[in-house]
């Protein structure tokens, strides 16, 4: 009763909002600075740096591209009843999956009945996030063969997760990071700090996507900021309070079909183009006017070519955009061990019945994984080709709009039925990404609140199924307003520093507590305790000095060298243009704002100098839990070693999700 | 939950079982270490011996391309090889302990 009466509630707030975005989307002014905004999700440091790297000066001098659009413009009508037909489907399966979600069991691992191909699928979903599929083709695109690079990391992931990770987390856990922590630690100090560190991460990881969501929906259909948050919030709630894991599994899965889909298809048009022949392909690159004013331009800054200086061949080799080897070492780090220490991707295991059907949907969300990467580096590259890197960075400057461009373009171009259907799509896959990401997210922090906090510590794991279920409905409802209102609040805020927190706690705090709790007998309570506080805290210590955070200083400096520039242009009499114009006051209004100002954490200029933290928190994180668990030894955790060994290698004793 | 009490000492001391461990701890940290090592190469190969990625491979294709490629061919090959195994020895080792405690 009291699920129908929600879920009808939900569904009138719902239409009521898309109604709502409608009308006040065709109400507002149709030139929206839609540039400003990009999607700041994990890849935004690109966006970042790009800045830095393209001075008003050097746009300036930017040769005259082939008719550039101001935006990307794709048509309302049919991108909405794409959106629509999306969560049209996904409502569906929540009514479905609402009718059979009656235990905790099922509520948080989907009662076990996940296979190992479905379970696969679901992880890729939940991990490809629209960031990689609109970002890291724009890097791709803007900055060559480096965003490719970048692509490594995350296709990397899965290996740790497959080899030492998910079959052994099966074997021993239940539902949460905190039950396998815990297993033989005391459970409720250990379950605290476990929920405390699984919320941490997945809040952080949420604002950082429904922020991102925010501004895409804004630059793609002029919808407010406010109204796609809230419009996402309230979707993202709704399949995980009605649907649990089985909803959320299979709005994944939906998701990962769509996006392989209209990757394949993208990439496979970009290789019909250029006759199905990579060599040639490359060699168009390389030899691409487009591409080569770019770099040597935009990128490089030489005013005048360098004799002899090859700039297409550059675009293929490293360096221009990773600069610092350690910077990307220490991102490796965090890519390599992060993603084994999600809190929502551990909880995905126990979705499956055996060790077995884990290690299937690993290899499978691996072979997905990195095919969409394999994908993304020619969408990536034919972008630059087909489109060139001035337009897209002309419509955003670190190039996140480089995918959606190329599928108009590819689709028969602005304005053309294929086009306008092929951008639409592709629209609707960006959606339904960030529909499935942040479902993911809102389960694993309900479940650290519900199941390690209510029902582990409060009530002593003394509650019957029913409470459970509800328990956990009630807190994704609560997990759920928390996140929208942070996102609200986090409109203006720079959320890049969100992800790399999010992934710099996981490999850090989580990674290391998850593999000695399974592999190294002395480890007990205050092992995991010190390793999960001393590697969140020193992951959150570094980044917020590190360069990712905001420096007003360094812009009111950045603003003063264009003020500088362009009026000495005036002093010379050059009449400026009315962009130059613009640019001036933009500039000396910057400088104004942000003169004398300090980051959040009242610095001037950034301390540490990595943007990533992992290579100094992960080595201290794993060190303090080493060193916790030395020094006040626990004979019980000892003891209870052969059992949780005996366990993740052979499977007795597996928690097997159906038995309730 | 599970109703079957097992004493897992005396299943940690039984040779079939150490068998396993050892065989799994080798193959799958083994593993690990090595392809961690062929990944880490690419940031620390970039980063400090560039020239070696500038080098023209096939066409305008240089080292460095193929490099990045040769990493998915990595996981490929990891996922592939430890499915095979596991398959074949792992789980059907596990299988034998398993019957015997059953």
């Amino acid at each position: 009763m009291f699920t129908k009466a929600i879920m009808t509630t939900m569904l009138t707030l719902l239409l009521t909002t898309a109604g709502f975005a409608a009308e006040s989307a065709s109400l507002a002014p149709r030139s929206a600075p839609a540039v400003a905004a990009s999607t700041p999700q994990s890849i935004a440091p690109a966006r970042a740096q790009a800045v830095q790297a393209l001075p008003e000066a050097a746009k300036t001098a930017m040769p005259a591209v082939p008719s550039p659009p101001a935006k990307v413009r794709p048509n309302r009508a049919i991108t909405i009843s794409m959106f629509m037909v999306i969560i049209g489907v996904t409502l569906g399966v929540v009514i479905w999956a609402a009718k059979r979600t009656t235990s905790a069991a099922d509520f948080y691992a989907a009662g076990g009945g996940i296979t190992g191909l479905q379970n696969g699928w679901a992880i890729a979903g939940d991990y490809m996030s629209a960031a990689s599929f609109l970002g890291m083709s724009g890097l791709i695109s803007l900055y060559g063969i480096d965003g490719f690079m970048y692509a490594v990391g995350p296709m990397f992931s899965f290996i740790a997760i497959l080899l030492v990770v998910a079959e052994p987390c099966r074997n021993a856990g239940k539902f949460t990071l905190g039950d396998i922590l815990s297993f033989r630690a005391s459970p409720k100090p250990v379950r605290a700090v476990a929920a405390l560190s699984t919320v941490t991460v997945s809040l952080f990881y949420l604002i950082a996507q429904m922020v991102g969501a925010g501004k895409l929906m804004q630059v793609l259909l002029d919808i407010p900021y406010r109204v796609s948050v809230i419009g996402v919030g309230i979707l993202m709630v709704g399949y995980v309070a009605f649907g649990g894991m089985k909803a959320t599994t299979w709005v994944q899965i939906i998701k990962a079909s769509l996006l392989m889909t209209g990757t394949v298809v993208l990439a496979v048009l970009v290789m019909l183009k250029s006759g199905m022949n990579p060599i040639q392909f490359f060699t168009d690159i390389v030899g691409n006017q487009n591409i080569q004013d770019h770099v040597r331009m935009n990128v490089l800054k030489d005013a005048l070519p360098k004799p002899g200086f090859d700039y297409g061949q550059r675009f293929m080799e490293p360096g221009l955009f990773l600069k610092n080897p350690l910077d990307q070492i220490s991102l490796g780090i965090a890519w390599a061990l992060g993603a084994a220490g999600l809190p929502h991707i551990l909880m995905r295991f126990f979705t499956v019945p055996s060790a077995k059907e884990a290690r299937k949907s690993i290899v499978i969300a691996l072979f997905i994984n990195s095919s969409f990467f394999f994908l993304i580096n020619l969408i990536g590259f034919g972008a630059a080709l087909y489109l060139s890197p001035q337009l897209i960075s002309s419509v955003d400057k670190g190039g996140n709009m480089a995918t959606l461009l190329l599928a108009q373009k590819l689709g028969g171009g602005a304005g053309s039925i294929g086009g306008d259907l092929f951008l639409a799509f592709i629209c609707a896959v960006a959606f339904a990404t960030i529909l499935a990401v942040v479902s993911g997210l809102v389960l694993a922090a309900s479940a650290a609140i519900a199941h390690d906090v209510y029902v582990n510590i409060i009530k002593d794991g003394k509650a019957d199924q029913q409470t459970q279920v509800r328990v956990a409905r009630i807190t994704s409802l609560f997990v759920g307003i928390a996140a929208i209102i942070m996102g609200l609040a986090a409109e203006k805020e720079n959320v890049v520093a969100l992800v790399a927190l999010a992934f710099a706690v996981a490999a850090s705090g989580n990674f290391p507590a998850v593999m000695l709790s399974l592999f190294w007998k002395r480890f007990n309570t205050s092992g995991v305790i010190s390793g999960l506080l001393v590697g969140t805290i020193s992951a959150l210590a570094l980044v917020v000095i590190s360069p990712v955070m905001t420096y007003p200083q360094k812009i009111a400096d950045d603003a003063r060298k264009i003020v500088t520039t362009l009026e000495q242009k005036q002093a010379e009499g050059v009449v400026l243009a009315e962009k130059d114009l613009k640019a001036l006051d933009k500039a000396r209004a910057d400088f104004q704002k942000n003169d004398g100002g300090t980051s959040m954490v009242g610095l001037k200029a950034a301390i540490f100098p990595l943007k990533n933290p992992g290579i100094v928190s992960v080595p201290l994180g794993l060190l303090a839990a080493i060193l916790g668990a030395l020094l006040f030894r626990d004979k019980r955790a000892e003891d209870m070693f052969d059992e949780i060994e005996v366990r993740q290698i052979t499977g007795l004793g597996i928690s097997k999700a159906s038995d309730h | 939950m599970a109703a079957k009490q097992y004493d897992w000492s005396k299943i940690a001391q039984n040779p079939k079982y150490l068998e396993l461990k050892s065989r799994k701890r080798k193959f799958l940290f083994g593993w690990w270490l090595a392809s961690s090592i062929y990944y880490f190469s690419l940031p620390i190969l970039s980063g400090y011996a560039p020239a070696l990625f500038k080098a023209k491979a096939i066409g305008v294709i240089n080292l460095g391309y193929l490099f990045i490629l040769s990493q998915f061919v990595m996981a490929f090959f990891v996922a592939i090889y430890y499915t095979k195994v596991a398959n074949s020895e792992f789980d059907r080792l596990t299988d034998e302990l398993v019957r015997e405690f059953q």
